[in-house]
């Protein structure tokens, strides 16, 4: 796997230089929880053999919002939806209530305190 | 312009196999857009398997992700336990695993023909196809123990070796499904009332595909040649065991249907090569090592990419596990293949994405 830092800033920018969707696939937005912060991650794969992963990541204060890559990734919105619902982190756009019901206690996977 | 109507799908439905919702805008019964809900199965497992059980357990929790696909998630979790734990599994579990992944394959495929025929009105087809699967299920269960959730991967290796006589066993029974196989072949390929609720229904582009990340036979049926049986050898030897990639061009519920069965006549193949090719040895690496680092594994499931993502921090307990199931992916592609339909032909396009919704909310 190839960790790629980008920074909320520069995010749309990076992934748009990278992918290319005749050549990669997206595969999946993940978080990873680590109590102040949080490290927020784009995993790409390409169609190549023997293929690569690639993951660009950052780390966040986890009230900060994260702008959506789906003017770049089209299926994008179903990764950053799950997340809204199962991390209850802010994406640019992206309502709760998808993975989750929209009354349902939102972030079951963040650490509790 | 016609009138538009809104008409909800689910989350209890005829046509439905999942607690799936879709809200279908219609006109002139044209579908002309679709939203789509799946939040009615969320069961916490990456939560569970990050607090309540230790890494070697969780291969078990997984396997409870889904019962059709069980396989699949429980060997992806051992490779990337294994990878965490910077092991080597030995040549013969290997294959093992390849065998229990293809004979599943062959099970859920048949089981996706059949509803996909029972959508389209055709009982009688649903019904000879559930009878002729039923082979592989008494199969897996004398390899495994189960009909399903096999709990066949374990981390290290597998739990189970195959008698000989088991074997021989698969061997002739896979010999006795050939012809069943070719029947069910001719009935898809060429009967014409199926053909007339499948052929150019539900068809997404490869160009659709590509864009829309679309992964296994509902991308292959659309010409997009991914399968990760083809692009990673590394932990498991596709290759060796006579994989070859299998795709269509119209991307259509027929070409599904054909996806899939051609796919049986890969399955059977790899069957019979790792049978008749097994390496001897171990079933398992031992290893008194906690999981360390982060890593990523792929594993092409029967609907397709199955990617794991584990962070471990010495301790029993992982720190993050992270499982993106096919139908995941495959959601924006649900959506999007149903427009320009008539509404009539949802249910047999529903079938033919093969939706597994306990996999996708976990």
């Amino acid at each position: 796997m190839i960790k790629i830092e980008t920074s909320l800033a520069n995010l749309k920018k990076d992934i748009a230089a990278f992918y290319k969707p005749e050549l990669h696939h997206f595969m999946v937005m993940n978080a990873v929880d680590m109590g102040e912060t949080m490290e927020i991650q784009w995993f790409f794969c390409d169609y190549a053999h023997p293929c690569e992963t690639t993951c660009f990541y950052t780390i966040i204060n986890p009230a900060e919002e994260i702008p959506s890559i789906r003017n770049i990734v089209v299926s994008a919105w179903v990764a950053e939806a799950e997340l809204v619902d199962l991390m209850n982190i802010k994406v640019e756009n992206t309502d709760k209530g998808f993975v989750l019901e929209p009354d349902f206690e939102s972030g079951p996977l963040r650490k509790k305190k | 312009m016609g009138k538009q109507y809104e008409i909800p799908v689910g989350a209890q439905h005829i046509a439905l196999l999942e607690p799936l919702h879709f809200k279908f805008t219609t006109e002139n019964e044209k579908i002309i857009n679709t939203d789509a809900n799946v939040y009615y199965v969320h069961r916490g497992i990456e939560l569970a398997c990050c607090s309540k059980f230790k890494f070697r357990q969780v291969s078990f929790v997984v396997g409870r992700v889904c019962g059709l696909c069980s396989i699949s998630h429980t060997t992806a979790y051992s490779q990337v336990a294994e990878k965490l734990l910077k092991i080597e599994i030995p040549r013969r579990a290997k294959y093992l695993r390849m065998l229990i992944i293809e004979l599943d394959r062959i099970h859920s495929h048949l089981l996706c023909l059949s509803h996909v025929a029972e959508n389209s009105g055709f009982e009688a087809l649903f019904m000879k196809t559930m009878q002729y699967r039923e082979f592989s299920m008494e199969l897996l269960e004398a390899v495994c123990g189960n009909r399903i959730q096999y709990d066949f991967s374990i981390v290290g290796g597998v739990s189970r070796d195959l008698k000989p006589q088991v074997a021989d066993s698969i061997i002739s029974r896979l010999k006795t499904f050939m012809p069943q196989l070719d029947e069910l072949m001719d009935i898809y390929k060429h009967n014409w009332t199926l053909s007339l609720k499948n052929k150019g229904v539900g068809a997404i582009t490869k160009q659709q595909a590509m864009e829309l990340n679309l992964v296994g036979p509902f991308a292959r049926a659309a010409g997009l040649a991914v399968d990760v049986r083809n692009e990673t050898e590394d932990l498991l030897p596709w290759k060796e065991v006579g994989f070859e990639m299998v795709t269509e061009t119209a991307g259509d519920v027929y070409s599904r249907n054909m996806i899939r069965l051609r796919e049986l006549y890969v399955s059977i193949r790899i069957v019979n090569n790792i049978i008749n090719g097994l390496p001897e040895g171990d079933l398992i690496t031992e290893t008194k090592a906690f999981p360390e680092g982060e890593a990523t594994v792929r594993l092409e499931a029967p609907r397709g990419e199955l990617f794991y993502y584990a962070k471990g921090n010495k301790t029993q307990v992982l720190e993050r596990l992270k499982i993106k199931a096919p139908t995941f992916s495959n959601v924006a592609g649900m959506v999007k293949g149903f427009e320009g339909n008539e509404y009539g032909s949802a249910p047999a396009i529903i079938a033919s994405y093969d939706p597994c919704l306990s996999c996708t909310a976990r």
